[in-house]
């Protein structure tokens, strides 16, 4: 394999590398803006100048040219060269900032030129704290400013869309917002206008920045200039705890950063999965941040009238008992893995049907990215489990035969698949999220969401994801908060002296389902008792449709299940 | 600058330059028609000798140019003989593309809307016979948006060469076919970049692009292009009927062939001149009816604003070909000329300059996009009167920050008049400022005046 030598170390790498990437791949720094892997390389930022030599061959007899030394003699060019558009070539001899003193004057003269016209400021930007240009001046940049004019002035609080807010001032030029909008959504809804140093993106006039994935453009700007409405001035990034998860936004699987602060959910950002959503996810996956905070159901109850869970759980178990097998079990496509694996258990041990749950898929349009057809995350694992979608033309009369039904998470009246009057006369215990649910319950025991619980979902590729949980919940007790893991509980590394997250105000009197079925279970005598939701996926996982796919393995970025069709019960409409 | 006693000697290299025949404008009147064209001027003769008699094969036409030593006349002065052989060998799916480059807005430059407004036939054959040489299907003829007459003027000619069959389907009755679109330009200095010209062609932002690739591999619509000024493809047929030896015989050596001189500034007689190159410039400013009001020149800046600004000491026995240019401290440029008398103010001349650059960065790379207004913005404050000694160096360093690091030549463009003009006029900038004084006495003095080191006693560059 060709070779490069990096600051003195030797690397190999795959023709056709360019040498930024190489560089970072390698775990050396180049301080950059411009560039993102995703995107076409303009090279406009000028940040990641390196110096860089191939080696000297004699014209005649193709060999080496060697130095006194013996040597191979290098030819440095007379510039320096922007290492994020660099063809690495066998042979080259690279010196990066941290063995060229030139590089690292040029690294600081290039900063101390982006800042002259900058507003610098970092102490109401909402950038501050995770800002590659505040990061990399205090890094690369040089110890002031030679500066002493007045700044260009460019528009402020542009609003560019509904979810996009602009600052012209903090743009540095670097183009990925323009080139996403190019290049990836193929929208073409931003372009730098103006010249020289009065350049900004901007939309063409009277057009509105409605991209459906605009915020991605948040994400990517490597300073403020770029915001999102939602979350301006919501709060300083040091101030949250971030939590890498699975979003429930769709069956994409959505890798995402949950951040909280005070048990509140106050944003949403994709996280980096190149088998998944690679480093994009639409603003709905976004926006969709308030229903984790707002109109929980909390606190059970008991023909509504509000109750401990021990009383709750003890009257679900008997009503359980009392209809036997004539449970009609409901699952869910937004509920995990694990907690449709319980109902499937408890189901088996009272000896009723196999629960069932709505299928959604085909229910809204897919755009060919990320939204796809199917609004639940967890289709593709309740099909794995053997779990059957409804048939709406029977389950109204199935409820009605029913002696109770008992449904987790999902809620069948909104879902348009039963009526209220279906339920007349049939008891409900309801493993709920939302006060709006609408179906009524006659046992409610509250349920944690996504951004609560441990467990898995799997995506419409057959992915298999880990759900991490990214805020309290009121009765987590420390037993459950042990189980759900070393280094991942909110507990264990709660990181932030501003986030007041053991305060009980915004915690929701909730439990994941697979605390409160094993309770219920217990009511009526069946041991449904997990150690831990990872000891539930290590018992799934030996199922083939799942192999592979503990919460080990799946880690931060998910395992890929087999897909054999034979494994997966196909529906047919 | 090893050369020095071989070349900067004083004498003119143009020949017997006052009985030079004009040959790219010459003395026709409405020569801009295309029947004065053939019938005065040997209009299309050389199409004709090539393409339908075959005087040449595309390869033997592009080994003439290259014997001719024609070198671009759009400022970086690249043998065109050359550049045509990079061109990759034809591949049937692939379109080529060949564009002419007549934006010219650098400040300084005005020869290109002398052809086409006295002979732009003389282009158009131009640009067929290098269509030829390349085996290209379509030309785009890139023309400054501002140049809004010319573009009507050479669009009218371009029509009447396709009523003749010399543009179009089968040309001259061979199986030769080109097309040629004059395109209006997007009113910006950057779009004469040759790649961001391409940009502009097809409709986007007129941002440069970055090399590699070159527009021979990737060019306009991503495929192999070549782009010629328009003076450069206008050469090409005199190269044709008169032959590659009496082109290269035309003034010195390595930069050889007629060129028009525009000449601008504090001369009695501006306007643009046909003469060989390597005129000595005081020849040139003989021609141009010398010095207005019998002042003393000054300074010069030989080829357009970008070019580093000569003393008259240093012009005077300096000739006009890019050897001697760069041995000088200058460069050959465009050929625009600009004469400057002892009245000017070099700080004042200086800072307009850095104005247009400043005005003209396209604003894609950060040293250019926020150096060229660091650079007006002390500059002005200098021409101010508020500036102080320590500002040159500053300036110095700024456009070391510049320079050789972006995507384009235009940082370099906006540096150098700057850097050189600071470096060889530095006692009327050092004038214009107050001494940088510093409040420890373990400082003292200026403290600027490293730089300086350079002066000789009386304030004359060494350099
Ligand atoms: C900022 C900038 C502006 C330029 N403007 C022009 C122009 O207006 N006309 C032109 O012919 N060349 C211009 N050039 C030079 C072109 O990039 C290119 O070198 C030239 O068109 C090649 O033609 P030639 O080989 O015939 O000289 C410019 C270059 C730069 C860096
Ligand atoms: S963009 Fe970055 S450097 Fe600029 S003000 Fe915001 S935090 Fe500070
Ligand atoms: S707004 Fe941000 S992403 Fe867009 S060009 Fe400016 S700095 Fe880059
Ligand atoms: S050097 Fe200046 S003009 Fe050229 S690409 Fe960079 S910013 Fe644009
Ligand atoms: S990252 Fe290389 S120039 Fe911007």
């Amino acid at each position: 394999m060709p070779q490069v030598t990096i600051d003195g170390t030797t690397h190999e790498f795959e023709p056709g590398a360019k040498l930024l990437q190489l560089c970072l791949d390698a775990g050396t720094e180049i301080p950059h803006f411009c560039y993102h892997p995703a995107m076409s390389v303009p090279a406009n930022c000028r940040q990641c100048l390196v110096k860089a030599g191939t080696p000297i061959f004699d014209r005649e007899t193709k060999e080496p040219v060697l130095d006194e030394n013996g040597e191979q003699k290098i030819n440095f060019g007379p510039k320096l060269q922007p290492s994020c558009s660099l063809d690495v070539t066998d042979g080259m001899v690279v010196h990066t900032q941290l063995s060229s003193q030139e590089v690292a004057a040029a690294q600081a003269d290039n900063l101390e030129l982006l800042l002259i016209n900058h507003p610098l400021d970092c102490p109401i930007c909402d950038q501050a704290g995770q800002c590659p240009l505040q990061i990399q001046a205090y890094k690369y940049g040089p110890e002031g400013s030679r500066f002493e004019f007045a700044k260009v002035h460019k528009p402020k609080r542009v609003q560019l869309g509904p979810n996009v807010v602009m600052d012209a001032e903090r743009c540095i030029n670097c183009t990925r917002c323009t080139r996403f909008t190019a290049e990836i959504t193929e929208t073409h809804q931003l372009t730098i206008i103006n010249r020289g140093d009065k350049n900004h993106p901007m939309t063409a006039p009277g057009e509105v920045f409605d991209d459906a994935y605009s915020m991605c453009t948040t994400d990517i700007c490597p300073v403020g200039a770029l915001t999102e409405d939602y979350f301006r001035f919501q709060a300083r990034v040091w101030e949250m705890a971030k939590t890498p998860t699975i979003s429930d936004f769709g069956s994409a699987g959505i890798n995402v950063d949950v951040w909280t602060k005070n048990n509140e959910v106050l944003r949403i950002t994709p996280r980096q999965n190149l088998d998944a959503n690679e480093y994009w996810m639409p603003d709905a996956a976004r926006l969709i941040y308030e229903t984790y905070n707002e109109g929980r159901a909390s606190g059970p109850t008991l023909n509504g009238t509000p109750t401990t869970w021990e009383a709750a759980a003890r009257e679900a178990g008997r009503m359980v008992q009392e209809a036997g097998s004539d449970v009609l079990f409901l699952g869910s496509a937004y509920a995990t893995v694990e907690d449709n694996y319980l109902l499937m258990r408890l189901a088996e041990a009272v000896g009723a049907p196999a629960p069932q749950f709505v299928d959604r898929r085909g229910s809204q349009a897919d755009d060919g990215f990320l939204v796809s057809d199917d609004p639940a995350p967890n289709t593709e694992g309740c099909l794995r489990l053997g779990m059957k979608p409804v048939d709406p033309a029977l389950l109204p009369s199935a409820a009605a035969s029913a002696r109770l039904v008992y449904i987790l998470q999902d809620d069948p009246v909104q879902a348009e698949v039963l009526r209220v009057e279906d339920l007349e006369g049939t008891p409900v215990v309801l493993h709920g999220t939302h006060v709006t649910h609408r179906t009524p319950a006659t046992v409610s025991l509250p349920l944690a969401m996504s951004v609560e619980t441990l467990g898995t979902y799997v995506n419409r590729d057959g992915r298999a994801q880990l759900l991490r949980p990214a805020k309290m919940v009121k009765a987590m007790n420390r037993s459950l908060l042990m189980a759900v893991g070393t280094g991942q509980s909110r507990n264990d590394r709660v990181g932030t002296p501003f986030d007041r997250w053991h305060d009980e105000a915004n915690q929701v009197d909730c439990l994941p389902g697979w605390a409160t079925i094993p309770q219920v279970a217990a009511a009526l005598g069946v041991d449904l008792t997990f150690k831990s939701p990872a000891k539930i996926m290590a018992e799934v996982s030996a199922q083939p449709a799942f192999a592979g796919a503990t919460h080990g393995a799946m880690d931060l970025l998910g395992v890929p299940l087999e897909t054999e069709d034979a494994d997966v019960p196909q529906i047919t409409a | 600058m090893a050369d020095a006693d071989t070349l900067l000697t004083g004498q003119s290299k143009a020949g017997d330059w006052r009985s030079f025949e004009r040959v790219i404008l010459p003395p026709v009147r409405d020569l801009h028609k295309i029947d004065v064209y053939e019938a005065e001027a040997d209009g299309y003769k050389a199409l004709k000798d090539v393409v339908r008699d075959g005087k040449f094969d595309p390869k033997g036409l592009t080994d003439e140019v290259k014997a001719s030593g024609l070198r671009g006349r759009g400022g970086a002065g690249f043998s065109t003989g050359l550049k045509w052989s990079f061109m990759p060998p034809v591949d049937p799916d692939k379109p080529r593309y060949l564009c002419c480059n007549g934006d010219e807005s650098e400040p300084g430059t005005f020869k290109d809307r002398q052809i086409f407004e006295y002979n732009p036939h003389l282009m158009i054959e131009g640009i067929m016979l290098a269509g030829y040489a390349m085996t290209i299907k379509t030309c785009y003829l890139y023309i400054r948006g501002e140049y809004d007459d010319y573009i009507q003027h050479v669009q009218r000619a371009v029509n009447e060469a396709y009523d003749r069959g010399y543009i179009g389907k089968n040309i001259l009755g061979t199986d030769f076919s080109m097309d040629l679109v004059v395109h209006a330009g997007a009113g910006a200095y950057i779009c004469g970049e040759e790649t961001s010209l391409m940009n502009s062609l097809e409709g986007r932002r007129a941002y440069p692009r970055i090399k590699p690739p070159f527009p021979a591999q990737v060019g306009v619509f991503g495929m192999p292009t070549t782009i010629n000024n328009v003076e450069t493809l206008a050469d090409v047929p005199l190269v044709v009927n008169r032959g590659a030896d009496w082109f290269a015989g035309i003034g010195p050596e390595k930069h050889p062939g007629p060129v028009l001189y525009g000449i601008s500034g504090h001369v009695n007689r501006p306007g643009v001149y046909e003469y060989p190159t390597g005129m000595l410039i005081s020849d040139l400013l003989e021609v141009a009816g010398g010095a207005r009001g019998g002042k003393r020149i000054k300074a010069v800046v030989p080829g357009g604003s970008s070019t580093p600004p000569l003393t008259w000491a240093m012009a005077e026995p300096t000739t006009m070909d890019a050897e001697t240019l760069r041995e000088a401290g200058s460069s050959m440029g465009t050929g625009g000329l600009c004469f400057l008398d002892e009245d000017t103010d070099m700080v004042s001349f200086t800072r307009r300059i850095a104005h247009f650059y400043h005005h003209e960065s396209c604003g894609q790379c950060t040293p250019c996009r926020e150096g060229t207004g660091w650079l007006e913005k002390c500059l002005a404050r200098i021409d101010e009167g508020n500036g102080h000694t320590r500002d040159l160096d500053l300036l110095l360093e700024v456009c070391d920050q510049m320079e050789g690091r972006t995507v384009c030549a235009l940082a370099d463009a906006a540096a150098w008049p700057v850097r050189w003009g600071i470096k060889r006029f530095r006692d009327e900038f050092e004038a214009k400022c107050r001494p940088t004084a510093f409040a420890s006495g373990a400082l003292g003095g200026d403290g600027a005046t490293e730089q300086t080191g350079e002066l000789t006693p009386t304030g004359v560059p060494t350099t």
